[in-house]
Protein backbone atom coordinates (compact mmCIF):
# COMPACT_ATOMS: atom_id res chain seq x y z
CA UNK A 1 0.00 0.00 0.00
CA UNK A 2 2.70 2.46 1.00
CA UNK A 3 4.42 1.38 -2.13
CA UNK A 4 1.81 2.10 -4.28
CA UNK A 5 1.43 6.13 -2.41
CA UNK A 6 5.23 6.63 -2.84
CA UNK A 7 4.99 5.49 -7.31
CA UNK A 8 1.49 7.98 -6.97
CA UNK A 9 3.10 11.02 -5.34
CA UNK A 10 6.46 10.50 -7.24
CA UNK A 11 4.52 10.74 -10.75
CA UNK A 12 2.73 13.68 -9.60
CA UNK A 13 5.52 15.81 -8.76
CA UNK A 14 7.45 14.89 -11.76
CA UNK A 15 4.50 15.38 -13.77
CA UNK A 16 4.26 19.25 -11.68
CA UNK A 17 8.05 19.50 -11.92
CA UNK A 18 7.79 18.72 -16.31
CA UNK A 19 4.92 21.44 -16.33
CA UNK A 20 7.24 24.10 -14.49
CA UNK A 21 10.18 23.38 -16.48
CA UNK A 22 8.03 24.17 -20.10
CA UNK A 23 6.43 27.65 -18.39
CA UNK A 24 10.13 28.50 -17.26
CA UNK A 25 10.53 27.91 -20.97
CA UNK A 26 8.19 30.19 -22.47
CA UNK A 27 9.49 33.27 -24.55
CA UNK A 28 10.41 36.16 -22.82
CA UNK A 29 8.85 37.97 -25.45
CA UNK A 30 5.05 35.79 -24.09
CA UNK A 31 5.55 37.00 -20.51
CA UNK A 32 6.96 40.52 -20.98
CA UNK A 33 5.15 41.71 -24.35
CA UNK A 34 6.34 44.56 -26.15
CA UNK A 35 3.47 46.63 -27.34
CA UNK A 36 5.81 49.17 -28.67
CA UNK A 37 4.97 49.96 -32.35
CA UNK A 38 4.35 53.41 -33.18
CA UNK A 39 7.06 55.70 -34.49
CA UNK A 40 6.75 58.38 -31.67
CA UNK A 41 9.27 57.88 -28.53
CA UNK A 42 9.96 59.78 -25.76
CA UNK A 43 11.82 59.19 -23.03
CA UNK A 44 13.45 61.14 -19.54
CA UNK A 45 16.15 60.34 -16.97
CA UNK A 46 18.75 61.52 -14.97
CA UNK A 47 21.84 63.55 -17.07
CA UNK A 48 25.37 63.54 -15.77
CA UNK A 49 27.88 65.60 -18.07
CA UNK A 50 30.90 67.98 -17.82
CA UNK A 51 29.67 71.41 -16.91
CA UNK A 52 29.79 73.03 -20.43
CA UNK A 53 31.99 75.33 -20.07
CA UNK A 54 34.35 74.05 -17.95
CA UNK A 55 36.96 71.43 -18.08
CA UNK A 56 36.65 70.16 -14.58
CA UNK A 57 33.67 68.95 -12.17
CA UNK A 58 30.36 67.01 -12.81
CA UNK A 59 27.29 68.68 -14.19
CA UNK A 60 24.20 66.30 -12.67
CA UNK A 61 20.32 67.03 -13.39
CA UNK A 62 17.33 66.02 -15.74
CA UNK A 63 16.71 65.59 -19.41
CA UNK A 64 14.22 64.61 -21.85
CA UNK A 65 13.50 64.38 -25.91
CA UNK A 66 11.21 62.72 -28.05
CA UNK A 67 11.64 61.54 -31.40
CA UNK A 68 9.59 60.93 -34.15
CA UNK A 69 10.28 57.64 -37.06
CA UNK A 70 11.67 54.70 -37.52
CA UNK A 71 15.19 53.71 -39.28
CA UNK A 72 15.65 57.22 -39.43
CA UNK A 73 14.29 59.46 -36.52
CA UNK A 74 13.97 62.77 -35.87
CA UNK A 75 12.90 65.19 -32.42
CA UNK A 76 14.24 67.63 -30.08
CA UNK A 77 15.64 67.36 -26.90
CA UNK A 78 16.50 69.03 -23.34
CA UNK A 79 17.74 69.06 -20.74
CA UNK A 80 18.96 71.10 -17.56
CA UNK A 81 22.29 70.23 -15.23
CA UNK A 82 24.06 72.31 -12.66
CA UNK A 83 27.67 71.92 -10.86
CA UNK A 84 29.14 74.10 -8.42
CA UNK A 85 32.48 74.96 -7.60
CA UNK A 86 34.84 77.07 -5.78
CA UNK A 87 38.41 78.90 -6.26
CA UNK A 88 39.94 81.22 -3.30
CA UNK A 89 37.37 84.24 -4.24
CA UNK A 90 34.30 82.78 -5.81
CA UNK A 91 31.85 80.33 -5.44
CA UNK A 92 30.24 79.70 -8.72
CA UNK A 93 27.16 77.59 -10.21
CA UNK A 94 26.63 76.66 -13.74
CA UNK A 95 22.76 75.62 -15.04
CA UNK A 96 23.33 74.66 -18.25
CA UNK A 97 20.16 74.02 -20.29
CA UNK A 98 21.03 72.33 -23.47
CA UNK A 99 18.21 72.71 -26.68
CA UNK A 100 18.97 70.08 -28.93
CA UNK A 101 17.07 69.52 -32.46
CA UNK A 102 18.24 65.56 -32.90
CA UNK A 103 18.58 63.40 -36.04
CA UNK A 104 18.77 59.66 -35.06
CA UNK A 105 19.91 56.75 -36.87
CA UNK A 106 18.61 53.62 -35.09
CA UNK A 107 19.09 49.77 -35.85
CA UNK A 108 16.54 47.56 -33.70
CA UNK A 109 18.32 44.20 -32.38
CA UNK A 110 15.37 41.66 -30.34
CA UNK A 111 13.62 43.67 -27.69
CA UNK A 112 16.39 46.70 -27.92
CA UNK A 113 17.07 49.13 -30.06
CA UNK A 114 20.87 50.51 -31.36
CA UNK A 115 21.03 54.17 -32.38
CA UNK A 116 23.30 57.47 -33.18
CA UNK A 117 22.27 60.22 -32.21
CA UNK A 118 23.18 63.86 -33.42
CA UNK A 119 21.94 66.84 -31.71
CA UNK A 120 22.74 70.13 -32.90
CA UNK A 121 20.75 73.47 -30.87
CA UNK A 122 22.08 76.06 -28.07
CA UNK A 123 23.08 75.51 -24.55
CA UNK A 124 22.19 78.45 -22.66
CA UNK A 125 24.21 78.83 -19.61
CA UNK A 126 23.51 80.89 -16.19
CA UNK A 127 25.90 81.29 -14.01
CA UNK A 128 25.52 82.48 -10.77
CA UNK A 129 28.64 83.77 -8.64
CA UNK A 130 28.96 84.65 -4.63
CA UNK A 131 31.84 86.62 -3.44
CA UNK A 132 33.57 84.09 -0.92
CA UNK A 133 33.70 85.74 2.46
CA UNK A 134 31.41 88.61 1.40
CA UNK A 135 28.12 88.47 3.30
CA UNK A 136 30.59 87.82 6.68
CA UNK A 137 32.47 91.14 5.80
CA UNK A 138 29.17 92.54 5.04
CA UNK A 139 29.21 92.83 1.07
CA UNK A 140 25.78 93.47 -0.56
CA UNK A 141 24.35 93.84 -4.02
CA UNK A 142 26.78 93.04 -6.92
CA UNK A 143 29.67 92.95 -4.84
CA UNK A 144 28.34 90.16 -2.90
CA UNK A 145 26.92 88.18 -5.75
CA UNK A 146 26.04 88.76 -9.57
CA UNK A 147 24.33 86.24 -12.09
CA UNK A 148 25.02 86.44 -16.14
CA UNK A 149 23.46 83.69 -18.89
CA UNK A 150 25.18 83.18 -21.78
CA UNK A 151 24.12 81.16 -25.36
CA UNK A 152 26.42 78.94 -27.40
CA UNK A 153 25.54 77.02 -30.03
CA UNK A 154 26.27 72.94 -29.16
CA UNK A 155 26.12 70.03 -30.67
CA UNK A 156 26.09 66.27 -29.35
CA UNK A 157 26.92 62.99 -31.08
CA UNK A 158 25.61 60.00 -28.54
CA UNK A 159 25.25 56.41 -28.22
CA UNK A 160 21.79 55.45 -27.18
CA UNK A 161 20.76 51.99 -26.30
CA UNK A 162 16.83 51.61 -25.38
CA UNK A 163 15.93 48.15 -24.30
CA UNK A 164 12.16 47.30 -24.09
CA UNK A 165 11.08 46.16 -20.63
CA UNK A 166 7.39 45.52 -20.92
CA UNK A 167 4.34 46.84 -22.23
CA UNK A 168 5.14 50.45 -23.93
CA UNK A 169 8.05 50.83 -21.06
CA UNK A 170 12.22 51.05 -21.95
CA UNK A 171 15.20 51.31 -20.38
CA UNK A 172 17.05 54.23 -21.96
CA UNK A 173 20.90 54.74 -21.69
CA UNK A 174 22.64 57.37 -23.66
CA UNK A 175 26.05 59.14 -23.54
CA UNK A 176 28.75 60.60 -26.09
CA UNK A 177 30.67 63.76 -26.60
CA UNK A 178 29.44 67.26 -26.95
CA UNK A 179 30.82 70.49 -27.82
CA UNK A 180 29.82 73.68 -28.01
CA UNK A 181 31.74 76.94 -29.41
CA UNK A 182 32.29 79.44 -26.79
CA UNK A 183 34.41 82.47 -27.11
CA UNK A 184 35.64 81.50 -30.57
CA UNK A 185 37.03 78.49 -29.28
CA UNK A 186 35.85 74.79 -28.89
CA UNK A 187 34.87 73.14 -25.81
CA UNK A 188 34.53 69.77 -26.01
CA UNK A 189 32.58 67.58 -23.12
CA UNK A 190 31.01 64.94 -22.50
CA UNK A 191 27.35 64.17 -21.73
CA UNK A 192 25.48 60.80 -20.55
CA UNK A 193 21.90 59.97 -19.49
CA UNK A 194 20.24 56.93 -18.16
CA UNK A 195 16.10 57.19 -18.26
CA UNK A 196 13.05 55.48 -19.19
CA UNK A 197 11.29 55.97 -22.47
CA UNK A 198 7.63 55.29 -23.49
CA UNK A 199 6.94 54.39 -26.94
CA UNK A 200 3.07 53.73 -27.70
CA UNK B 1 5.03 83.79 -39.42
CA UNK B 2 7.52 80.65 -40.26
CA UNK B 3 10.07 82.93 -41.15
CA UNK B 4 10.17 85.19 -38.20
CA UNK B 5 10.96 82.32 -35.51
CA UNK B 6 13.57 81.24 -37.50
CA UNK B 7 14.61 84.30 -37.28
CA UNK B 8 14.39 84.67 -33.57
CA UNK B 9 15.60 81.08 -33.30
CA UNK B 10 19.05 81.75 -35.21
CA UNK B 11 21.06 83.82 -32.49
CA UNK B 12 20.58 81.37 -30.19
CA UNK B 13 22.70 78.92 -32.03
CA UNK B 14 25.56 81.36 -32.84
CA UNK B 15 25.76 84.07 -30.17
CA UNK B 16 26.61 84.23 -27.09
CA UNK B 17 24.04 86.88 -24.80
CA UNK B 18 26.18 87.22 -21.93
CA UNK B 19 29.26 87.51 -20.59
CA UNK B 20 30.49 84.49 -18.07
CA UNK B 21 33.21 85.49 -15.61
CA UNK B 22 33.46 82.07 -13.99
CA UNK B 23 36.38 82.14 -11.73
CA UNK B 24 37.91 84.91 -13.48
CA UNK B 25 37.68 88.80 -13.19
CA UNK B 26 38.47 91.62 -10.64
CA UNK B 27 37.34 90.13 -7.00
CA UNK B 28 35.57 93.07 -5.16
CA UNK B 29 37.69 94.04 -2.07
CA UNK B 30 35.79 93.01 1.13
CA UNK B 31 37.11 96.50 2.86
CA UNK B 32 39.02 99.39 1.94
CA UNK B 33 40.92 102.37 4.26
CA UNK B 34 41.96 105.26 3.67
CA UNK B 35 45.08 106.51 5.15
CA UNK B 36 47.88 109.36 5.55
CA UNK B 37 50.56 109.47 6.66
CA UNK B 38 52.50 112.88 8.22
CA UNK B 39 55.67 113.85 9.31
CA UNK B 40 59.49 114.47 8.80
CA UNK B 41 61.08 111.51 9.15
CA UNK B 42 64.43 113.22 7.99
CA UNK B 43 64.55 114.11 12.04
CA UNK B 44 63.27 110.49 13.04
CA UNK B 45 65.56 108.25 11.10
CA UNK B 46 67.74 105.73 13.53
CA UNK B 47 71.52 106.72 13.52
CA UNK B 48 73.02 105.43 10.04
CA UNK B 49 69.55 105.63 7.73
CA UNK B 50 70.04 108.65 5.34
CA UNK B 51 66.84 107.87 3.47
CA UNK B 52 64.07 105.62 3.21
CA UNK B 53 64.03 102.57 1.19
CA UNK B 54 60.25 101.51 0.26
CA UNK B 55 57.79 103.50 3.04
CA UNK B 56 54.91 101.42 3.55
CA UNK B 57 51.99 100.95 5.62
CA UNK B 58 50.66 96.81 6.39
CA UNK B 59 47.70 96.00 8.87
CA UNK B 60 48.72 93.83 11.77
CA UNK B 61 46.05 92.39 13.20
CA UNK B 62 46.50 92.48 17.26
CA UNK B 63 47.00 89.36 19.54
CA UNK B 64 45.36 89.14 22.81
CA UNK B 65 48.45 89.26 24.83
CA UNK B 66 49.09 89.56 28.56
CA UNK B 67 51.81 90.15 30.80
CA UNK B 68 54.18 88.41 33.08
CA UNK B 69 53.20 89.13 36.76
CA UNK B 70 56.73 90.76 37.24
CA UNK B 71 56.18 93.60 35.14
CA UNK B 72 53.22 94.74 36.89
CA UNK B 73 53.33 94.21 40.36
CA UNK B 74 55.72 96.75 42.33
CA UNK B 75 59.32 96.38 41.95
CA UNK B 76 61.25 95.10 45.36
CA UNK B 77 64.04 96.86 45.17
CA UNK B 78 65.17 99.21 42.51
CA UNK B 79 67.35 97.11 40.66
CA UNK B 80 64.30 95.16 39.93
CA UNK B 81 62.86 98.44 38.51
CA UNK B 82 65.42 99.00 36.40
CA UNK B 83 64.99 95.71 34.81
CA UNK B 84 61.15 95.88 34.60
CA UNK B 85 62.06 99.43 32.77
CA UNK B 86 64.42 97.98 30.34
CA UNK B 87 63.09 94.19 29.67
CA UNK B 88 59.23 94.91 30.07
CA UNK B 89 57.16 96.03 26.99
CA UNK B 90 53.83 98.37 27.52
CA UNK B 91 51.45 96.41 29.16
CA UNK B 92 48.86 98.11 27.23
CA UNK B 93 50.48 98.16 23.80
CA UNK B 94 49.69 96.06 20.95
CA UNK B 95 50.70 93.52 20.32
CA UNK B 96 50.98 91.37 16.68
CA UNK B 97 49.61 88.11 15.83
CA UNK B 98 49.76 88.35 12.25
CA UNK B 99 50.96 90.74 9.47
CA UNK B 100 48.54 90.85 6.32
CA UNK B 101 48.33 93.21 3.24
CA UNK B 102 50.56 96.34 3.09
CA UNK B 103 50.61 99.03 0.27
CA UNK B 104 53.07 101.58 -0.30
CA UNK B 105 52.72 105.39 1.16
CA UNK B 106 54.13 108.10 1.03
CA UNK B 107 53.96 111.11 3.61
CA UNK B 108 51.01 113.22 2.76
CA UNK B 109 49.45 111.56 0.36
CA UNK B 110 46.52 109.46 0.72
CA UNK B 111 46.51 106.21 0.16
CA UNK B 112 44.21 103.02 0.06
CA UNK B 113 45.09 99.91 1.90
CA UNK B 114 42.45 97.40 0.02
CA UNK B 115 41.53 93.78 1.40
CA UNK B 116 40.34 91.08 -0.12
CA UNK B 117 40.76 88.47 2.94
CA UNK B 118 38.89 88.36 6.10
CA UNK B 119 41.44 88.10 9.10
CA UNK B 120 42.00 84.14 9.76
CA UNK B 121 40.54 82.64 12.94
CA UNK B 122 43.15 82.61 14.89
CA UNK B 123 43.19 86.67 15.36
CA UNK B 124 39.70 86.84 16.06
CA UNK B 125 38.96 86.89 19.67
CA UNK B 126 35.93 84.90 21.26
CA UNK B 127 34.24 82.07 19.83
CA UNK B 128 32.06 81.46 16.86
CA UNK B 129 28.93 83.18 17.44
CA UNK B 130 31.12 86.22 19.17
CA UNK B 131 34.35 86.99 17.98
CA UNK B 132 36.17 90.36 16.96
CA UNK B 133 39.77 91.24 16.15
CA UNK B 134 41.35 94.25 15.84
CA UNK B 135 44.47 95.48 13.64
CA UNK B 136 46.87 98.42 14.02
CA UNK B 137 48.20 99.87 10.39
CA UNK B 138 51.47 100.37 10.71
CA UNK B 139 54.18 102.75 8.39
CA UNK B 140 56.94 101.36 8.17
CA UNK B 141 60.32 101.00 5.72
CA UNK B 142 60.65 97.87 4.45
CA UNK B 143 64.63 97.73 4.26
CA UNK B 144 64.46 94.37 3.15
CA UNK B 145 62.75 94.82 0.35
CA UNK B 146 60.34 91.68 1.43
CA UNK B 147 56.90 93.60 1.19
CA UNK B 148 55.42 93.09 4.28
CA UNK B 149 56.82 93.73 7.47
CA UNK B 150 58.54 91.61 9.52
CA UNK B 151 58.22 91.20 12.90
CA UNK B 152 60.89 90.87 15.73
CA UNK B 153 61.06 88.55 18.69
CA UNK B 154 62.95 89.02 22.30
CA UNK B 155 66.20 87.54 22.32
CA UNK B 156 66.64 85.16 26.04
CA UNK B 157 70.25 85.38 27.34
CA UNK B 158 71.61 81.73 26.26
CA UNK B 159 70.39 79.26 29.23
CA UNK B 160 72.09 76.10 30.35
CA UNK B 161 71.20 72.31 30.68
CA UNK B 162 69.59 70.80 27.32
CA UNK B 163 69.28 74.42 25.85
CA UNK B 164 73.12 75.34 26.58
CA UNK B 165 73.82 75.82 23.21
CA UNK B 166 69.86 77.06 22.32
CA UNK B 167 69.87 79.96 19.93
CA UNK B 168 68.41 83.29 21.03
CA UNK B 169 66.66 83.71 18.06
CA UNK B 170 67.09 85.08 14.39
CA UNK B 171 68.16 88.50 13.95
CA UNK B 172 66.08 91.78 14.44
CA UNK B 173 64.04 92.57 11.70
CA UNK B 174 65.40 95.45 9.33
CA UNK B 175 62.28 97.09 9.01
CA UNK B 176 62.30 100.07 10.62
CA UNK B 177 58.72 101.20 12.08
CA UNK B 178 57.63 105.16 11.71
CA UNK B 179 54.47 105.05 12.65
CA UNK B 180 50.84 102.80 13.78
CA UNK B 181 47.34 104.02 14.34
CA UNK B 182 46.84 102.07 16.94
CA UNK B 183 50.12 101.59 19.43
CA UNK B 184 48.76 101.54 22.86
CA UNK B 185 45.85 101.61 24.86
CA UNK B 186 47.10 104.14 26.88
CA UNK B 187 47.01 106.82 24.09
CA UNK B 188 44.52 107.64 21.58
CA UNK B 189 43.91 104.99 18.62
CA UNK B 190 42.40 104.41 15.07
CA UNK B 191 42.43 101.05 14.98
CA UNK B 192 40.46 98.44 12.29
CA UNK B 193 37.92 95.80 13.61
CA UNK B 194 36.30 93.00 12.07
CA UNK B 195 33.27 91.82 14.18
CA UNK B 196 31.63 88.70 13.62
CA UNK B 197 28.16 87.93 15.38
CA UNK B 198 27.61 89.38 19.36
CA UNK B 199 29.89 91.84 21.18
CA UNK B 200 30.94 91.06 24.20
CA UNK B 201 31.12 94.16 25.77
CA UNK B 202 33.06 92.41 29.04
CA UNK B 203 35.97 91.07 26.68
CA UNK B 204 39.02 92.96 27.81
CA UNK B 205 40.66 92.16 24.63
CA UNK B 206 41.21 95.74 23.65
CA UNK B 207 38.88 97.15 25.52
CA UNK B 208 36.70 100.55 25.04
CA UNK B 209 34.88 100.35 27.89
CA UNK B 210 32.25 103.45 27.59
CA UNK B 211 32.65 103.60 23.79
CA UNK B 212 29.02 103.59 22.45
CA UNK B 213 27.97 102.05 20.18
CA UNK B 214 29.43 98.79 20.17
CA UNK B 215 31.49 97.78 17.18
CA UNK B 216 29.57 97.05 14.27
CA UNK B 217 29.29 93.89 12.41
CA UNK B 218 31.94 93.44 9.41
CA UNK B 219 34.67 95.91 8.98
CA UNK B 220 34.63 98.91 10.99
CA UNK B 221 37.43 101.67 12.09
CA UNK B 222 37.09 102.66 16.12
CA UNK B 223 38.59 105.47 17.98
CA UNK B 224 39.53 105.42 21.87
CA UNK B 225 41.36 108.21 23.53
CA UNK B 226 42.55 105.80 25.93
CA UNK B 227 43.84 105.79 29.62
CA UNK B 228 46.02 106.06 31.74
CA UNK B 229 48.34 103.03 33.10
CA UNK B 230 47.34 104.17 36.24
CA UNK B 231 43.71 103.48 35.70
CA UNK B 232 44.32 100.47 33.77
CA UNK B 233 46.27 98.49 36.20
CA UNK B 234 43.96 99.52 38.68
CA UNK B 235 40.71 98.69 36.81
CA UNK B 236 42.73 95.19 36.22
CA UNK B 237 43.30 94.78 39.66
CA UNK B 238 39.32 95.35 40.73
CA UNK B 239 38.33 93.46 37.86
CA UNK B 240 36.56 96.25 35.71
CA UNK B 241 37.62 97.40 32.33
CA UNK B 242 39.44 100.81 32.43
CA UNK B 243 36.90 103.50 31.19
CA UNK B 244 37.64 105.68 27.95
CA UNK B 245 36.24 109.10 27.66
CA UNK B 246 33.00 108.51 25.60
CA UNK B 247 33.91 112.20 23.80
CA UNK B 248 36.97 110.59 22.30
CA UNK B 249 35.12 107.11 20.74
CA UNK B 250 34.86 107.63 17.86
CA UNK B 251 32.94 104.86 15.28
CA UNK B 252 32.64 104.65 11.16
CA UNK B 253 32.98 102.50 8.13
CA UNK B 254 35.37 102.10 6.65
CA UNK B 255 34.37 103.94 3.38
CA UNK B 256 33.95 106.82 6.14
CA UNK B 257 36.87 107.12 7.56
CA UNK B 258 40.04 108.97 6.82
CA UNK B 259 42.67 106.88 9.06
CA UNK B 260 45.55 109.56 10.35
CA UNK B 261 48.81 108.04 11.28
CA UNK B 262 51.75 110.69 12.12
CA UNK B 263 55.09 109.52 12.25
CA UNK B 264 57.22 109.24 15.39
CA UNK B 265 60.62 107.62 16.43
CA UNK B 266 61.08 104.56 15.82
CA UNK B 267 61.85 103.47 19.36
CA UNK B 268 58.28 104.60 20.81
CA UNK B 269 56.31 102.78 17.71
CA UNK B 270 58.40 99.64 16.94
CA UNK B 271 56.94 97.43 19.72
CA UNK B 272 54.06 96.88 17.66
CA UNK B 273 56.13 94.73 15.58
CA UNK B 274 57.41 92.88 18.31
CA UNK B 275 56.07 89.70 18.90
CA UNK B 276 55.52 86.99 21.78
CA UNK B 277 56.23 83.74 22.69
CA UNK B 278 53.77 83.54 24.89
CA UNK B 279 50.60 85.68 25.64
CA UNK B 280 48.84 84.05 28.27
CA UNK B 281 51.60 85.73 31.55
CA UNK B 282 53.23 82.45 32.27
CA UNK B 283 56.92 82.57 32.42
CA UNK B 284 59.56 80.43 31.58
CA UNK B 285 62.30 79.50 34.67
CA UNK B 286 65.54 78.98 32.84
CA UNK B 287 68.45 77.25 33.98
CA UNK B 288 71.62 79.20 34.40
CA UNK B 289 74.62 78.34 32.39
CA UNK B 290 77.78 76.52 33.36
CA UNK B 291 79.53 79.83 31.79
CA UNK B 292 78.81 83.39 32.53
CA UNK B 293 76.22 84.34 29.81
CA UNK B 294 77.56 88.04 28.37
CA UNK B 295 75.67 90.20 30.45
CA UNK B 296 76.80 93.52 28.16
CA UNK B 297 74.19 96.21 27.57
CA UNK B 298 71.99 94.13 29.55
CA UNK B 299 70.11 95.32 32.68
CA UNK B 300 70.11 92.35 35.77
CA UNK B 301 68.23 92.07 39.59
CA UNK B 302 67.92 89.55 41.86
CA UNK B 303 64.37 89.06 43.05
CA UNK B 304 61.62 86.61 44.78
CA UNK B 305 59.46 85.06 42.00
CA UNK B 306 56.40 86.58 42.38
CA UNK B 307 54.06 84.99 44.66
CA UNK B 308 51.37 84.40 42.70
CA UNK B 309 53.77 82.27 40.74
CA UNK B 310 53.65 79.22 42.35
CA UNK B 311 52.78 76.51 40.36
CA UNK B 312 52.02 73.11 42.11
CA UNK B 313 54.89 73.47 44.74
CA UNK B 314 52.47 75.93 47.24
CA UNK B 315 53.20 76.93 49.71
CA UNK B 316 55.37 79.94 47.84
CA UNK B 317 58.95 78.96 47.07
CA UNK B 318 61.54 81.21 48.84
CA UNK B 319 63.81 80.79 45.63
CA UNK B 320 65.61 84.22 44.00
CA UNK B 321 65.61 84.63 40.55
CA UNK B 322 67.95 86.58 38.88
CA UNK B 323 66.13 88.37 36.06
CA UNK B 324 68.40 89.89 33.00
CA UNK B 325 66.74 92.51 30.55
CA UNK B 326 67.52 91.92 27.02
CA UNK B 327 70.13 94.18 25.05
CA UNK B 328 69.66 97.62 25.33
CA UNK B 329 69.95 97.87 20.81
CA UNK B 330 67.46 95.04 20.05
CA UNK B 331 64.23 96.05 19.08
CA UNK B 332 62.23 94.16 21.04
CA UNK B 333 62.21 94.31 25.32
CA UNK B 334 62.25 90.75 26.83
CA UNK B 335 62.97 89.12 30.18
CA UNK B 336 65.52 86.30 30.93
CA UNK B 337 64.92 84.55 33.90
CA UNK B 338 66.91 82.38 35.58
CA UNK B 339 66.47 80.34 38.73
CA UNK B 340 68.86 77.55 41.01
CA UNK B 341 66.33 75.33 40.73
CA UNK B 342 63.58 74.26 38.53
CA UNK B 343 61.47 72.36 35.82
CA UNK B 344 61.43 73.52 32.73
CA UNK B 345 57.49 73.65 32.85
CA UNK B 346 57.12 74.81 36.75
CA UNK B 347 59.68 76.56 38.39
CA UNK B 348 58.70 75.10 42.05
CA UNK B 349 58.21 71.56 40.90
CA UNK B 350 59.04 68.74 43.64
CA UNK B 351 61.20 67.12 41.59
CA UNK B 352 63.43 69.41 39.76
CA UNK B 353 65.32 69.53 36.20
CA UNK B 354 68.29 70.92 37.49
CA UNK B 355 68.99 72.12 41.65
CA UNK B 356 71.72 74.11 41.84
CA UNK B 357 70.85 75.25 44.95
CA UNK B 358 74.06 73.84 46.94
CA UNK B 359 76.85 74.70 44.66
CA UNK B 360 75.66 77.33 42.19
CA UNK B 361 77.64 78.49 39.20
CA UNK B 362 80.68 80.48 39.41
CA UNK B 363 79.23 83.50 38.06
CA UNK B 364 76.09 83.53 39.74
CA UNK B 365 75.18 86.99 41.36
CA UNK B 366 75.13 87.19 44.88
CA UNK B 367 70.96 86.85 45.52
CA UNK B 368 71.08 85.68 48.88
CA UNK B 369 70.72 81.91 47.72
Amino acid sequence: MLRDLAVVVTALALTASAAWADEARRPVDDEWPVQSTGPLAVDAGLVLALPATWQTGLSSGIGAGVTRGRRFAWGVRGSWSTATESSLVWTVSHDDFRLRGVAVLQQPAGRGVFALRLGLGPTFIYEHRTRNQGARAGLTGSDLENSALATFPGADLEGVVTLHVFGRWSLTVSGGPTAIIADGTLHGGWTGQLGAGWQP
Amino acid sequence: MRRAGVLCLTPLLVAACGKLEGFGGPAPPLASFDIVFHGDLALLRPPGVTDEHSLRVGLVWGAQWLTEPFCVLPAESGDAAAVIAAGCRDPFGFVPAAVSVSVPIAVDVPTTLTLFQLPAADVMVGDVTSRIAYGSLVVFDDRDDSGTLELSRPHRAPSGGRQEDFQTGGPDSRDIIYGASFVTMTEHDQRIAYREGLFDPLSAFYPRAGCEPEPPRGFSVLAAGGFSEAAGLASALSGQLPPEDPSTCMESAPVDATITIDARPPPEVQEVGCDERTDDSSVRYREPPTYAPDLANRTVACAHLPTFDTGTGSPASGLIQFVVSGRSFERCKGLTHYTLRGCREDVNCLVPDWDFTANPPTWWPPCGQ
